[in-house]
């Protein structure tokens, strides 16, 4: 009971908060806080309960046998351990949230690829001053939008 | 001027050819007047016009007279044919050649004033645009950075989301712990005050019986005592107190 009294794991709180997103600080407390109090609780609990002195009553009960009896059927009892339905819903979560993380993963790979070639494209650019018109459309094809929408120069909605 | 310019760079003219003809160049080499050399798309353009003398000439129709006819070369032939012009009246001299000549002047002396002026406004106006683009550039740049920052460290941070499932675990597996426990010490607790009560009971009946047995001794003995006797017990005791009072 001791070997589970400590838990399977312990949790590195400082690298947990670390990873934390900023948004979601609060609940995180609070699950610190919960966890934190559990743990006090189960410290504060003494490793065995309190043996009975069973010679003590012996001695002291004057009804002859009770206090066999009473010991007998005390040994009898077995204290059931409660029941775990917590567990598998959260192993079924975690499930959930590694297909979403999966996918979260492969979207963010994405946009870091868009990103990462936009960069490149602004990189490999040919600098401003030494662009023409043409090449300036080429870059920028929103500008080509703005100029079928506003076929007028400058392109833009100068009276808005 | 500009077509001039461009016969003179060479480059442009070229390099239009080659985008509008996208056949090698290699393959039509007498379809191109200026074979220079091959030149990769990102060209500067020219800034800066041709040179020019006398303020109207260009510079290379002197370089082309002065192989054949020397430094004067150019200024004689100028000088001869507008003479030759003008002998021959196929230019006439009248009253618009006055008025062309004031007109010139006029504009020449304008250009002169407030040309560099216009040019520097002009050239602050392109500069503030060209800063402008650039630092826009360089914003979305580091916005960009910045977003593929931010997805990975939102990748680092998922990758931590066992924390909390083992956080979660953690807890459900103390609460059963601290459950058991408590049903442990319930139990003990409950067969400890059956007990209790039990020795409890047992010290109530001594001390009823004890209570019992002292008080009912106690009034057989006063039941016990006659009236003669104690008459002779205060007697006794008022002889006892002479006695002493004597003493």
């Amino acid at each position: 009971m001791a070997a589970r009294r400590v838990g399977q794991k312990a949790i590195d709180w400082a690298a947990f908060a670390e990873r934390v997103p900023p948004n979601q600080k609060s609940q995180f407390n609070a699950l610190k806080s919960k966890a934190d109090a559990l743990t006090s609780r189960l410290m504060s609990m003494p490793e065995q309960p309190k043996a009975i002195d069973w010679a003590h009553y012996k001695k002291a009960v004057p009804v002859a046998g009770l206090v066999d009896k009473f010991q007998k059927q005390f040994d009898e009892v077995k204290v059931p351990y409660p029941l775990d339905t917590a567990s598998a819903k959260i192993e079924q979560q975690s499930k959930e949230m590694d297909t979403m993380s999966a996918d979260f993963k492969k979207g963010s790979e994405q946009r870091i690829g868009q990103y990462e070639k936009e960069i490149l494209k602004f990189k490999t650019m040919i600098p401003f001053e030494e662009m023409t018109v043409e090449e300036q459309e080429e870059y920028f094809p929103q500008m080509e939008e703005r100029k079928k929408k506003y076929p007028w120069w400058p392109h833009y909605p100068v009276w808005e | 001027m500009i077509s001039r310019l461009a016969l003179r760079n060479g480059s442009i003219l070229s390099a239009a050819v080659l985008r509008t003809a996208t056949p090698c160049v290699a393959a039509a080499p007498k379809l191109l007047f200026h074979t220079s050399q091959q030149q990769l798309m990102p060209k500067k353009l020219p800034e800066y016009g041709g040179q020019l003398r006398l303020g109207l000439v260009p510079e290379e129709w002197f370089k082309f007279f002065e192989k054949k006819t020397g430094v004067t070369g150019p200024y004689v032939f100028g000088g001869g044919l507008i003479m030759y012009l003008l002998n021959k009246e196929i230019y006439i001299m009248g009253p618009e050649t006055v008025h062309a000549f004031v007109a010139l002047t006029l504009l020449v002396y304008g250009i002169k004033k407030f040309g560099p002026g216009i040019a520097a406004w002009s050239d602050k106006k392109i500069q503030a645009q060209l800063d402008q683009a650039n630092t826009d550039k360089a914003e979305t740049m580091s916005v960009l950075s910045n977003a593929v920052e931010e997805e990975k460290k939102e990748q680092w941070r998922l990758e931590g989301r066992h924390y909390l499932f083992d956080a979660r675990k953690e807890n459900v597996a103390m609460q059963m712990e601290i459950e058991y426990q408590e049903r442990l010490n319930k139990v003990n607790e409950e067969v400890k005050k059956r007990l209790d009560y039990q020795v409890e009971l047992d010290n109530m009946h001594k001390r009823l019986e004890q209570s019992h047995m002292v008080r009912w001794i106690e009034q057989n003995v006063v039941k016990s005592i006659t009236p003669q006797q104690e008459k002779d017990i205060l007697n006794k005791c008022i002889s006892n107190l002479k006695t002493m009072s004597v003493a």
